[in-house]
């Protein structure tokens, strides 16, 4: 029996490995399991390779996992080309479909000897039951139902509903095929059973949701009535959730007719005074950058969602990638300070995408929500969210009294100038792109600039004490200090996970706020720290680099960094601070000393 | 807005919409007599200055919201229009005006124009065309003519410009007007209607740059040149005649409505609030939003 099992499946885009992976994931969901769907595509728009990976646990699970446990190739070519995202290693039994004709002590796969590996006439099973080879992914669920004890019902009632549209013969021809498969699974045991263990005991039914849909969701919880964007790989399903739900709720949206066009609008409907969003990729916030820089003078409040892919340029459209945090942060002419949050999982999404309101809101800011392809794409299993414990804050409009002789940019205490919007009697104002003083007006005064940049910058400082914004795991005053963001925390956390089973004493900083930079809780993290690793998606390790700029950081914390497409595992980090710990031993660090 | 929505006249005077801030355009500019006219036909339509969102540009032209009572937006180069969808859309009750210049409109923004048409939404795009970059100093605008030296054309411009009226016909247009400040009574008109229009409505304004256009190109010019397409009987339901009228832009000076669609095409904010008041019953309590992730 196992309670934690990674799956990964591939094949050609017609044979419907992905949607497999989501009958597989409905039925964990069903079943009470915690589960993880990630897809991957090769650059075809329809046909070409498709792959998923499947992580199911009677534990919450924090990452995509490292080494399957189970692969299954429809097709070696296909399987090969996704590398290291479907590693198979020597404890994987690796199941593919005979006809590839491949012997199974002569797998394709480099220098790997799997723990077993069997043929399956898949093909031929499909055809014989269903008269078609379409009728694969059934055989193939039936398979996996048999041998991880998992799904039998529901995957049966989920393939039942999936054909019914499709009338009582091809339901019925794919309900052979799954029990074929099934069939098949119990005739032949595997040498190591990979069963799952019962998740009753974890209780309820969950939600199945991925982040680009969990962020459009929570943006309309936020209270968002307007959107606005254009279509790019991997941000559109936003779009493309809010272009049906938007409406129900009062909202507005807008495919438009560029990036540009997209973020202005958004602009304008907060000037109208409304919560309004955007979302792109990396070269689409290459063309929002000007006027994101007009909503940081202009003081607009705005969320603009950058789902991270790789770059620079086109770069990989379809792969996650962290290489956009130096974008995020630095993309501005002119002395700016934006605000940017990373969500770390599906759930975290929710929770983030409301802070990024509630912040835009308070301080009148555009912000920055650094989503990633790994987190926008894959499904999670998501527990029960209380959505009333999350206070929605709203812009400060001027009172009656600051009507009169009203002055929309008016220097505070806190720096915030109450708004108002057109409709507002007494409130009109121009707002600007260029400077301009307190009441509005257009002005060159270098005095006027210097007072208003302050303005601008300090209205922010009160995020760098945002402590809730920071999670902190592991041992408190450990001398060993993991960084992560993003996706990539997951795989940190779990990292951390293993080094601490092995002995070691670390911690761990997750930052939901990357910037501003919070000193004085990277001050605090590093103290008594004598190495570390920062672990990123991205070939420079920006955040690595951006808390340096701001921040002594002791230099034995390094950068644990591969750019996008190279999947970083919990293993990796855990023998990279293995390796730490032992280099310390030898010069005799004795508060290295793994414990016990 | 829609035309049914106009307040008593007498409600509010030109002066109501004049802001305290002081034009920085040169003396004489062919924009001074722009924005009176604006004055004039928005208390025509006698809408409250607080009801009224002014957007423009970069660019001289694009400092007029500043110089009215309205709100006003002085954005970025080019994206007046899409700004002005946004306030439009966020809140359709206000009345909308979008100004800028001939760079803004047809070179740096250009893209966003033939959208902004299409998607019809209820705004007063007013372009004031100087053939001329004036707030950079004298380079060549998108609607400079061939051959034309100036600042960044020591030896003449190699490119024919655009002409603005038929590409905004050409894109599908429902209300398209010429006016020059040469006749600032003329414009307003011109302007109201463009403004009362329901839909998408364009106003092409010969406005004269003093200090580095063309000498041809100034009010006494206009004042000679000028043509009123009403008193050439112009029928301004003939679109193709408008299309033949427009293609003289840069020899004839014509001025009034050139086009103007007898059936307006529906707005988007108008078939956006209809969609909304069809899908409300559809809608899930807000806190219970998640639940649409629940797997059956």
């Amino acid at each position: 029996m196992t309670s934690d099992l990674m799956l990964g499946m591939a094949g050609s885009g017609g044979d419907g490995i992905v949607s497999a992976g989501d009958a597989l994931m409905t039925a964990a969901s069903l079943e009470g399991y915690h589960a993880v769907l990630t897809k991957s595509f090769g650059p075809q728009i329809r046909g070409g390779e498709s792959s998923c990976r499947l992580r199911v646990s009677t534990r919450p699970v924090l990452s995509t996992g490292g080494t399957l446990d189970v692969a299954v190739a429809l097709n070696w070519e296909d399987f090969l080309r996704f590398g290291d995202e479907l590693p198979v290693g020597g404890r994987t039994t690796v199941v593919y479909d005979s006809q590839t004709g491949v012997a199974p002590d002569r797998l394709p796969l480099p220098e790997v000897v799997p723990w077993e590996a069997i043929p399956v006439p898949i093909g031929e099973m499909a055809k014989k039951e269903a008269g078609t080879e379409r009728a694969k992914n059934s055989v193939v669920l039936g398979l996996l139902a048999g041998w991880l004890g998992m799904g039998r019902d529901s995957l049966l009632a989920g393939i039942r509903k999936r054909f019914a549209k499709k009338g009582p013969e091809v339901a019925e021809s794919n309900e052979r095929a799954f029990a074929s498969g099934l069939r098949f699974a119990l005739e032949h045991p595997l040498r190591e059973p990979r069963a799952l263990e019962s998740a009753s005991a974890t209780g309820a039914r969950k939600l199945v949701v991925d982040g680009n849909e969990m962020c459009a969701a929570a943006a309309l919880f936020a209270g968002c009535e307007f959107f606005a964007g254009y279509p790019i790989t991997p941000s559109s399903e936003i779009m493309h959730f809010l272009g049906r739900e938007i409406w129900k709720y009062g909202g507005t949206m807008v495919q438009a007719e560029d990036e540009i066009a997209g973020v202005g609008a958004v602009v304008g409907a907060s000037f109208a005074g409304k919560k309004a969003m955007t979302a792109t990729s990396g070269p689409g916030m290459s063309l929002k950058t000007e006027t994101l820089g007009l909503a940081t003078i202009a003081e607009l409040p705005l969320v603009c969602v950058n789902v991270q892919r790789g770059g620079p340029s086109t770069g990989i459209p379809t792969k996650s990638e962290q290489a956009d945090l130096f974008q995020a942060c630095f993309s501005a002419h002119g002395d700016v300070v934006r605000p940017v949050l990373a969500p770390t999982s599906v759930e975290d999404t929710f929770a983030v995408t409301v802070e990024a309101f509630n912040i835009a809101e308070q301080y009148q800011t555009p912000v920055i929500i650094l989503s990633d392809q790994e987190i926008a794409q894959r499904k999670e299993t998501v527990e029960e969210i209380d959505t009333s414990a999350f206070v929605l804050v709203e812009r400060r409009r001027p009172t009656s009294s600051e009507l009169e002789g009203y002055e929309r940019f008016r220097i505070t205490e806190s720096g915030v100038s109450p708004i108002s919007h057109p409709g507002t009697p007494g409130g009109n104002y121009l707002a600007s792109g260029i400077e301009h003083n307190e009441r509005g007006a257009p002005t060159a005064s270098g005095e006027v600039h210097e007072r208003m940049n302050e303005k601008r910058i300090r209205k922010l400082d009160p995020l760098k004490r945002r402590r809730d914004l920071f999670r902190l795991e592991g041992d408190r005053n450990a001398p060993l200090a993991l960084i992560a963001w993003g996706s990539l925390a997951g795989v940190a956390r779990e990292g951390l996970a293993l080094a601490r089973a092995q002995g070691i004493q670390a911690k761990l900083l997750v930052p939901t706020l990357l910037y501003p930079v919070a000193e004085e809780v990277y001050r605090e993290f590093f103290e008594g720290v004598q190495a570390g690793l920062v672990v990123e998606q991205s070939h420079l390790g920006q955040l690595h680099r951006i808390i340096r700029m701001f921040v002594n950081v002791p230099s034995g914390v390094e950068s644990l960094a591969r750019s996008g497409s190279n999947p970083i595992v919990p293993a990796a980090v855990a023998a990279r601070l293995q390796k730490m710990v032992l280099a310390f031993q030898r010069r005799r660090a004795p508060e290295f000393e793994p414990a016990g | 807005m829609s035309e049914t929505l106009a307040r008593p006249i007498e409600e509010y005077q030109a002066k109501d919409y004049k802001s305290d801030l002081k034009p920085i355009w040169c003396p004489a500019c062919g924009d001074y007599g722009v924005v009176q006219a604006i004055y004039r036909a928005l208390a025509g339509v006698g809408r409250p200055p607080h009801e009224i969102a002014f957007v423009s540009g970069i660019g001289c032209s694009s400092r007029i919201p500043g110089y009215t009572t309205a709100y006003g937006f002085n954005s970025v180069h080019g994206r007046a229009l899409p700004i002005a969808q946004g306030i439009k859309l966020a809140n359709p009750e206000l009345l909308v005006l979008v100004a800028g210049g001939d760079g803004d409109g047809f070179s740096i923004g250009g893209g966003h124009v033939a959208h902004a048409v299409r998607r019809n939404v209820d705004l007063t795009y007013i372009v004031m065309d100087n053939q001329i970059y004036g707030l950079t100093k004298g380079q060549l605008s998108p609607t400079s003519p061939r051959g034309l030296k100036t600042s960044s054309s020591a030896w003449g411009s190699l490119e024919d410009p655009v002409n603005p009226l038929l590409y905004v016909l050409g894109y599908g247009a429902s209300f398209v007007a010429q006016g020059t400040p040469a006749d600032m009574a003329g414009l307003a008109v011109v302007i109201e209607q463009a403004i009362r229009y329901p839909g998408f409505a364009f106003v092409n304004v010969q406005s004269p740059c003093v200090t580095y256009g063309q000498a041809e190109q100034s009010l006494k010019a206009h004042k000679a040149m000028m043509q009123r397409l009403e008193d050439l009987g112009h029928d301004p339901t003939d679109r193709l005649r408008a299309m033949a009228l427009a293609s003289e832009y840069g020899t004839k000076l014509y001025t009034g409505v050139l086009y103007r669609n007898p059936s307006p095409p529906p707005t988007y904010e108008v078939e956006a609030r209809r969609r909304q008041e069809e899908t409300r019953p559809l809608a899930r309590p807000k806190e219970r939003i998640l639940e649409m992730f629940r797997p059956e």
